[in-house]
């Protein structure tokens, strides 16, 4: 097993996926992110009028590359620390009684 | 986009079996949370060709196969099956119509289950919001009086007729009538009431808030809600000039004594007496508050947690360097450590023998409505009043004060609070004297209850007005 997907067995395992998922996306909305990558979505429906509607995975490849760049450091680093903070205390004692 | 999706669904949903197996996956791999759910979705949520376990996998709804965004269109493309659904938001995917697809049928059996998932999560609930049908519209429609609030608007406010020395009980329900969290708790009709029609004090509470928020502004008399207190807490029973403090204590107990009859009993064991009961009255009011005896000669701490629904804060009358005295000193005198003297040694378990000790206050947990008790009267040999002003800030931060846990959780608290409510006692004596309420209103409209006169007020008028009952709300609200 990859140590890729050995680490996103140990976040499943532990309920830390749901964790990390549910702080993402509380921050996202706090900061904004959602509503300008909500924004751009629409700007992409409206923009393609005259032609076919995008499908959604169309929509996901246009937007994708500039909706992660907008992504603040922010949210970032916290993301990375709550990983941090997960898969270190892993090893220690028992992490999962907790969650 | 019509809320019938595409023909190859309507197909498939033809098919009885077909809405059971897709209900199923859909319990199990988007919103379950149970051990079982789990243990099933981490042996098999992984892409079946690549073998990652994301991003956007999705689960084919016509064989037992996982992929990944890009190999599951190619499954579908190979085998010619149609049917997908992401497993992280449960979106049904159509092949052949190239695109996610709505349908009435299949969103109701989504609803359903999220409705079923034990645990409240943000990603699956973000939206859904209730549709209502036309007849449910020209009910609201016909039946509902629209009330608009604008910033003149008074709602919410409501004259209190003293019953003759009645006054320290009109402050506390014209506190409670605003207190945020307890409004929205009484006006969405939370109270399901199990007791005998008359008889419980929580019903008078919901039936109050109803005559508040109604729209009138006649003056309203509070002998029902008197009277119950009366019978619940026979010391009060008197015509005797009340201290406001006192009735406020007895009204939170007798409230969460009702409160707590009518709840459903608890699933579990019984509630321990040292845990907060989940009544809304201890939700709100009640936190815990931690007293550490540390023994002076072997360093033993021994802790002792008691639930606490005010803070009774001794002021002082002398007043140190000039300096006037605030909220905060007050706090900090309230958490010091304090060296018990020869007289006061306590038994120190370990020592086997009276100890000299040290005694500090911290808070465990913090209220949602933290209510400050100013201590101005002294029960000496003459009941005095000490009206040392004490500064009052609009927004506190309790951090200072609370007591260091071991399991603190990751997240940075936040645990500011800003005032909503100041009880002021004006008179010199305890016996003889009158309350008045400083109520916020809207956000930042301040207004002055005096019985049944309400007047307009400004936030500076109630920081320098003597203080007397505090009462702050918790900033934000965190989840639990």
């Amino acid at each position: 097993m990859s140590l890729e997907s050995k680490i996103s067995l140990h976040l499943d395992v532990n309920n830390g996926m749901d964790r990390v998922t549910e702080l993402v996306q509380t921050r996202l909305i706090e900061c904004g992110w959602r509503d300008q990558v909500r924004l751009a979505c629409r700007k992409a429906i409206t923009e393609s009028k005259d032609k076919q509607v995008p499908t959604v995975d169309e929509l996901i490849t246009t937007v994708t590359p500039r909706a992660r760049s907008m992504v603040p450091d922010s949210v970032k680093r916290e993301l990375l620390h709550e990983l941090e903070m997960i898969l270190v205390n892993v090893d220690r004692t028992g992490y999962a009684k907790h969650f | 986009m019509s809320l019938v999706g595409c023909s190859h669904l309507q197909v498939f949903k033809k098919n009885l079996k077909n809405k059971e197996s897709f209900k199923w996956i859909h319990a199990v791999f988007v919103v379950g949370t149970t051990h079982k759910c789990r243990k099933t979705k981490i042996c098999n949520a992984y892409c079946r060709i690549c073998k990652k376990r994301g991003p956007y996998l999705h689960s084919c709804l016509e064989c037992v196969f996982f992929g990944c965004m890009k190999h599951i269109r190619e499954h579908a493309k190979n085998n010619k099956h149609i049917l997908t659904m992401d497993l992280i938001y449960g979106q049904i995917h159509c092949n052949s119509c190239g695109d996610y697809i709505y349908d009435g049928e299949m969103e109701a059996i989504i609803r359903e289950n999220k409705m079923m998932s034990g645990t409240f999560r943000r990603r699956l609930f973000e939206s859904t919001s209730w549709d209502p049908t036309d007849e449910e519209r020209t009910y609201l429609n016909n039946k509902t009086k629209k009330i608009c609030i604008t910033p003149e608007s008074t709602i919410g406010l409501r004259g209190l007729i003293n019953l003759g020395k009645t006054c320290f009980m009109n402050c506390i329900v014209q506190v409670l009538m605003h207190t945020p969290l307890l409004r929205d708790y009484f006006l969405t009709e939370c109270h399901k009431c199990k007791s005998k029609p008359g008889t419980c004090s929580v019903c008078e509470i919901s039936e109050l808030f109803q005559e508040f928020y109604r729209g009138s502004t006649v003056p309203l008399a509070l002998n029902q809600l008197l009277h119950l207190i009366w019978t619940h807490a026979k010391h009060l029973a008197d015509y005797k000039e009340q201290d406001a403090h006192e009735f406020f204590i007895a009204t939170l107990d007798v409230l969460h004594c009702h409160c707590y009859e009518s709840m459903p009993p608890p699933k579990s064991s019984k509630i321990n007496n040292n845990e907060i009961c989940p009544c809304i009255i201890d939700q709100i009011f009640t936190g815990e508050l931690q007293r550490d005896i540390v023994c002076q000669k072997c360093n033993r701490v021994s802790t002792t947690v008691d639930p606490i629904s005010n803070f009774s804060l001794g002021v002082s009358p002398i007043t140190y360097g000039g300096e006037q005295p605030s909220l905060i000193d007050c706090l900090e005198h309230f958490t010091r450590v304090e060296y018990l003297g020869d007289n006061d040694k306590i038994m120190c378990s370990k020592c086997q023998s009276l100890q000299k000790s040290t005694i500090q206050l911290t808070i465990k947990t913090l209220p949602i409505v933290a209510s400050f008790h100013l201590k101005r009267f002294q029960y000496s040999e003459k009941m005095e009043k000490i009206s040392t002003s004490i500064s009052f800030p609009e927004m506190l931060d309790m951090a200072p004060f609370i007591g260091k846990s071991k399991n603190e959780s990751p997240f940075p608290s936040d645990n500011r609070y800003t005032l909503f409510a100041v009880i002021n006692h004006l008179g010199n004596s305890i016996n003889n004297g009158h309350y008045i309420a400083y109520v916020r209103q809207q956000q930042d409209f301040w207004y002055k209850c005096d019985d049944h006169v309400i007047t307009r007020a400004n936030l500076q008028e109630v920081l320098n007005s003597e203080g007397y009952l505090l009462f702050y709300h918790k900033h934000v609200l965190s989840y639990e």
